[in-house]
């Protein structure tokens, strides 16, 4: 059995809206610490890891652990039809083969129940290392997405370089090449519109915009990213969900091809 | 050609071990193909109609290397890095499997003939395909091109698809290796490639997907071991000797099931009903299963994709082949693009699959359901017979 009532069911909304682009069909892992999922895209460059705590939820019940396969975009499309100030409810018996979204609006005179039939999903699952990276940069969500878009309108790939002096976003087109430098800045009114850097060692590395572009959907659920960098390490682009969770994107570098190809340490 | 049925049989008891997969999502990866079978079907495809072929100014057919230069080079602009393995000398047991293949060509050779003079479109059609053969100059031209090309190109001493399977099996462990074999012929798995895949090389205007078969999930599917794989493709019907009259794949399942062996199965069936052949090899073809006439690791020669010789590839292709040398030029464009580009790193290579500890809410379907299943599909397939 498996009941969870979301209050701010808008949030759900927009995780969604950010991740059906990149992954079609997904397991949703529930266990009685919160609600989480984790898939890649079916190129494997890229991987969404998306947490929301029980806390979270005005209501949570999960007796057993359990995932459910859902395909997004009809997931989507059922959450579309809730209000923006409805109150989501997800629930499921043990052993159905269905999912139930409830939606009740603000003043509760209109409950709808929208049943979602579930998939079996072979998903592999993978074992992200908890790790320290070299360059951990946060900035306001909207700059980094205007600045992915603007890349993107000249070349497919972005380097992006962290030195002491700020983070460096650049590409290479046809037409021309791109730089885009934001230095750390603390001296801002509202906490949210600072760049703050973290670096213990400077790194550079360069990931295609078509994927990072992707990730900037997630732009409406948090007023700041977090983009943590290693060179060794695939990207992690993370937006903070409310109190509640996360959602983070990891994408694996492009690599430049030698012939005595360096296998990466794990 | 392969296993008999191989293919439908398994899309009926192993479904979940075929997967559609893009093109695109193979860039990276390492794949040994298989070369022969690649170049008959160029022989067969490309720019032929009827009895015209692709040829040169000399009048030698050229479509194998049309074709093998263009499907290369668009598994090279995906990011692939293909290498090719050559069949060398076949085993002594495909040897009646080949006599009964050279027996129908010359038959069909026959019949294109009465059909040209009949002037019959349809069959000269469908005999000249037949009638091709991939030949020792045709190897040679397509090694030629693909070393010009920096392409690796491997020599199995017996047969391409045993030698790619090895290729494939030996670098399981890291992801740098041969990720997979791609052929037509369903043996690839018989002979135990842990990824096989199909339609790779077929032409893009096709839009075929790639269908990937994973031998692990084919074992866990069909709930058999590796060695009763082996003897349900041999039971099924493989090159290297005949199978028990009256025993398909559906039939050879079961029976496998029920006995887990060839031997056991022999001293249990009814051999009244089925007539086992009189010399039936069936321990030596097994042998050749499981342990194939292949290189191992470490007699091998070395795999490196290197720059393409531009001028070699313009000698041989335009100045002896009569292709046109603008085209050669923008493809040699195309390699050197591709080899520049920096590759798409996988999340693979940096975190490791793990075990997922949430069980699926949704009930598997259970295995007595699918055993139903294929029981009705047996009945249909009955009745069908009953008809005629």
């Amino acid at each position: 059995m498996l009941e969870l009532r979301l209050v701010q069911g808008s949030l759900l909304k927009k995780v969604l809206e950010s991740i059906k682009d990149l992954v079609n069909d997904a397991n949703f892992d529930c266990s009685s610490s919160g609600f989480s999922l984790q898939a890649m895209d079916s190129s494997h460059v890229a991987l969404v890891a998306l947490l929301l705590r029980s806390e979270g939820f005005e209501h949570y019940r999960c007796d057993r652990n359990m995932s459910m396969g859902m395909n997004l975009g009809n997931m989507s499309k059922m959450l579309r039809c809730a209000g923006n100030d409805d109150i989501i409810t997800i629930k499921a018996d043990d052993g159905s083969d269905t999912v139930t979204f409830m939606f009740e609006s603000p003043t509760q005179d209109k409950i709808s129940d929208f049943e979602m039939k579930l998939m079996d999903i072979d998903s592999e699952h993978l074992g992200i290392p908890e790790a320290e990276y070299q360059s951990i940069v946060t900035m306001p969500s909207s700059e980094f997405a205007r600045i992915c878009k603007d890349l993107s309108g000249i070349g497919d790939t972005v380097v992006i370089s962290v030195t002491k002096e700020g983070v460096k976003f650049s590409t290479r087109g046809d037409i021309g090449t791109a730089n885009i430098v934001c230095r750390q800045n603390t001296t801002v009114d509202k906490p949210e519109e600072a760049t703050v850097i973290n670096m213990s060692e400077p790194v550079s590395l360069t990931f295609a915009l078509r994927y990072m572009n992707s990730f900037t959907k997630a732009t409406t659920l948090s007023n700041t990213v977090t983009i943590s960098l290693s060179s060794e390490l695939p990207v992690v682009v993370e937006y903070k969900i409310a109190e509640m969770g996360y959602i983070r994107f990891y994408l694996a570098p492009k690599i430049e091809d030698d012939e005595d190809e360096t296998k990466p340490e794990v | 050609m392969g296993i008999k049925g191989l293919t439908k049989l398994l899309a009926d008891n192993a479904p979940k071990a075929m997967k559609e997969q893009k093109f695109e999502s193979y860039f990276g990866r390492k794949i040994a193909i298989d070369a022969s079978m690649s170049i008959y079907q160029f022989l067969i495809v490309v720019g032929r109609t009827g009895t015209e072929m692709l040829t040169n100014e000399a009048g030698e057919v050229t479509s194998h290397l049309q074709g093998m230069f263009s499907r290369t080079i668009r598994l090279l602009e995906a990011g692939i890095k293909p290498l090719y393995v050559f069949d060398g000398k076949p085993p002594e047991l495909k040897k009646q499997e080949l006599a009964k293949r050279y027996s129908k060509r010359a038959d069909a050779t026959d019949d294109l003939a009465a059909a040209v003079e009949d002037g019959n479109k349809e069959d000269i059609e469908k005999y000249s395909k037949r009638t091709v053969k991939v030949t020792k100059q045709h190897n040679d031209d397509c090694k030629r091109l693909l070393r010009l090309m920096g392409v690796p190109v491997v020599e199995a001493p017996s047969e391409a698809e045993a030698q790619c399977a090895v290729l494939c099996k030996s670098g399981k462990a890291s992801d740098q290796f041969v990720y997979a074999v791609a052929s037509e012929d369903m043996d690839s798995l018989t002979f135990g490639a842990p990824r096989f895949l199909r339609h790779l090389m077929d032409p893009s205007s096709r839009k075929i997907p790639v269908m990937e078969f994973d031998i692990a999930k084919v074992l866990e599917e069909l709930n058999l071991t590796m060695d009763q794989f082996i003897d349900l493709c041999i039971l099924s019907g493989c090159d290297y000797c005949d199978s028990i009259r009256g025993i398909g794949g559906q039939t050879a399942l079961k029976l496998i099931r029920q006995h887990g062996s060839i031997e056991n199965i022999l001293e249990n069936i009814n051999k009244e009903r089925y007539q086992i052949p009189e010399e039936w090899p069936y321990q030596e073809a097994r042998r050749l299963f499981k342990e194939p006439v292949a290189l191992s690791d470490e007699e091998q020669v070395e795999i490196k994709w290197t720059a393409p010789d531009e001028e070699g590839l313009i000698a041989f292709l335009v100045n002896e082949n009569g292709f046109n040398s603008d085209r050669v030029a923008k493809a040699i464009e195309k390699i050197k693009a591709a080899k520049n580009k920096s590759s798409q790193g996988r999340l693979e290579s940096f975190f490791k699959p793990t075990a997922n500890p949430s069980v699926p809410i949704k009930r598997k379907e259970t295995p007595q359901s699918t055993a139903k299943e294929t029981a009705n599909k047996k009945a249909k397939a009955g009745g069908g017979r009953k008809k005629k």
